[in-house]
């Protein structure tokens, strides 16, 4: 999976980069838009993860240009919060997505791997995790072959927790991706933790392993081990 | 009471006073005027019968009596105040009486008292005290007509300047423009006004500027803090120290705190500025249902039982898109936040208004307090407190009306927000109607 990161800010460049490589992906970076322009003229991304203000250009002429040459690849802008506008302009332009800065790593994990879904309609249409199988078409999770029930909100959470295997996910990040961005995360820790709760007992009910890991004070994890 | 009618006051007392003591002076006066005319008068007519007697010229006695009244017995002499009936008339008549001894040649001394009435001088001194008090009444009228006259042409400049401080809102960034009318004092105030605003206006501009900047410069190293903080926790090596983790958890979760305040101050100074697109029609009902199913995990964590009522029908407003999520959300998850474990919600949206009611325990102070920046009901409280100042500012952009009120001894808070611009001046900034009941 190529991925291509347009980020001028050296520092939040990096860390994408390293959190990316993480989730297994091959990313290649770009810091301003004459590098960016000349990587996607040259090559073929999978998706590309743009910040629409650069330097030396606009993110959203370097999203035309893809356009243009009728890329496959999708697109996730990436925007600060008070370019709104932009970000209407880029749906309009063809983007997949957007987030707004500063976000949760592992909510653009889980952005990135919906759009990659999106796209791959040859590719496998279901995510496998140890004894779990979930067909996102279907909506429909399955533990050791027995079709489990979940709500909407525990079906979300643990798409969000699939998406980020072995990766620490801290509460804040959870709750945002549950009930939107603006979420004061300090009053909704609770909640995590009831459909977290329930979220395990399904999944013990039907002899899944307990993989949903507590990290006390941080978050949650979705172990390997 | 006006500055007019407070300085006429004291004229219309010194008048008066003046008028009191002029007319007593000049009844006095004119009385004993009068008195000392008549008695010069009778003293004359006494002179005139003692140089008749002197001269012999004088009828008998007996003949003189019927002009004179003549007593052959001594009577006391001198000037005398008596009254005597009117024959004509049929009253008493004060008089004022002369009487001397007259020697009579042949028919020895014989009193003569000689009278005059004073009637004439009575009715003299009602008409000058008739005049003065109907001058006093004319001056009075004329004291309030004046006043009238001068408060309506020479402080009309005043009101004028009153008006435009009145009206004037800091937000519209321009001064006040005041004329310079041609009363000195008016045309100073004027001007020291249009140079404090002026002032003002340059400060104002400052401070936007600078926040504006700040905001700008904050929000990337606050998007890589966030970032780094996150990778930092996935550092293996910190998951084998059980006492780091956290550690990192607090500085993540404060940077998303400081990054959320941030966010909501640029949204803030963002509305102030105008810095947003033209509105479009937003359904406002679709929203409100959205942003209800998004938030349910935190209602039912909560325990809060919650109704929507969007029966009303389509509700469009003209609003950018943005704005009206920042609102409900804003307004949303007040009413979650200020609620109490178990509580009720309840949000209906009609085309006039949008009705936001929780219950929630009773709080003290002003309610136009609430609205204010970094207004915490609960110091302990992790949030910054402009969820509200955000809702108001929102509201006064697009001119609707905003409205807090209690119920039920302060346990039911209800937050309406009326959804017709006051005045049809969509940019205009309208201020909160608040009011307290019970």
């Amino acid at each position: 999976m190529k991925i291509l990161l347009v980020e001028d800010e050296a520092a939040l460049r990096t860390a994408l980069l390293s959190s990316l490589k993480q989730a297994g992906y091959l990313v290649e970076a770009a810091a301003d838009f004459a590098q960016a322009h000349e990587k996607i003229k040259l090559y073929q991304y999978d998706c590309v993860l743009l910040d629409l203000t650069l330097p030396d250009g606009s993110g959203l002429d370097l999203l035309r240009a893809l356009k243009a040459d009728g890329s496959p690849a999708g697109v996730l802008i990436i925007t600060a919060r008070d370019a709104l506008d932009d970000k209407i302009a880029g749906l309009d332009l063809g983007a997949d997505d957007y987030l707004i800065k500063p976000f949760h790593l592992s909510e653009l994990n889980a952005r990135l791997r919906a759009i990659i879904r999106r796209r791959q309609f040859q590719g496998q249409q279901q995510i496998t995790f140890r004894d779990l199988l979930v067909l996102p078409e279907l909506a429909e999770v399955h533990v050791r072959g027995e079709h489990l029930t979940l709500t909407r909100k525990e079906y979300d959470l643990l798409l969000y927790l699939l998406a980020n295997p072995g990766r620490i996910l801290t509460k804040e990040a959870i709750a945002e991706h549950l009930c939107g961005d603006a979420v004061d995360a300090a009053d909704s820790f609770d909640f995590i933790y009831t459909h977290l709760k329930n979220l395990r007992k399904k999944l013990q009910e039907k002899g899944a392993d307990n993989y949903i890991r507590t990290m006390y004070g941080v978050g949650y994890k979705l172990s390997h081990e | 009471m006006n500055l007019l009618n407070a300085t006429t006051r004291y004229y219309l007392l010194l008048a008066l006073l003046l008028f009191v003591g002029g007319s007593l002076g000049l009844y006095y006066g004119i009385n004993w005027a009068l008195r000392t005319e008549v008695s010069e008068q009778l003293a004359d007519r006494r002179r005139e019968l003692l140089a008749k007697a002197e001269a012999n010229e004088l009828l008998p006695v007996d003949q003189l009596a019927v002009l004179l009244d003549i007593s052959r017995t001594p009577r006391p002499l001198g000037f005398r105040d008596t009254v005597l009936l009117d024959r004509i008339e049929h009253e008493m008549v004060p008089h004022r009486q002369l009487t001397f001894p007259l020697t009579v040649r042949g028919e020895g001394p014989v009193w003569v008292s000689l009278r005059k009435s004073l009637v004439e001088a009575e009715d003299l001194l009602g008409v000058v005290l008739a005049v003065m008090l109907s001058v006093l009444a004319l001056l009075l009228g004329g004291m309030v007509a004046l006043n009238r006259w001068l408060s309506s042409r020479l402080w009309a400049p005043f009101r004028h300047t009153l008006a435009a401080l009145r009206q004037y809102d800091l937000q519209q960034h321009r001064p006040l423009a005041l004329p310079a009318p041609a009363v000195a004092e008016f045309a100073e105030l004027n001007q020291a006004l249009n140079g404090f605003s002026q002032r003002l206006v340059t400060d104002y501009e400052h401070l936007r500027e600078f926040t504006a900047n700040a905001a700008h410069e904050t929000q990337t190293p606050l998007a890589i803090m966030q970032a780094q903080l996150e990778q930092l926790l996935q550092v293996p090596a910190l998951a084998e120290d059980p006492a780091a983790a956290p550690l990192v958890a607090d500085l993540y979760g404060a940077t998303l705190r400081l990054s959320r305040l941030h966010q909501a101050l640029s949204l803030l100074s963002k509305i102030e500025n105008r810095q947003f697109a033209e509105a479009q029609p937003v359904r406002l009902d679709q929203l409100l249902e959205e942003k209800v199913a998004q938030l349910e995990p935190l209602f039912e964590a909560r325990e809060l039982r919650y109704g929507l009522d969007v029966s009303h029908g389509p509700v469009v407003v003209q609003m950018h898109p943005g704005l009206a999520d920042s609102l409900l959300q804003n307004l949303l998850q007040n009413a979650v936040k200020h609620n109490v474990r178990g509580g009720e919600l309840a949000v209906s949206l009609s085309k006039a208004e949008l009705k936001v009611t929780n219950t929630g325990p009773a709080v003290e102070g002003d309610p136009a307090r609430f609205f204010e920046r970094f207004r915490k009901h609960n110091a302990a409280s992790e949030s910054p407190g402009l969820g509200l100042s955000i809702v108001q500012q929102i509201c006064g952009y697009y001119g609707f009306g905003v409205d807090y009120s209690v119920a039920k001894q302060g346990t039911r808070h209800t937050l309406r927000v009326s959804l017709s611009p006051t005045a049809g001046v969509p940019a205009k900034r309208s201020s909160a109607r608040l009011a307290a009941q019970g």
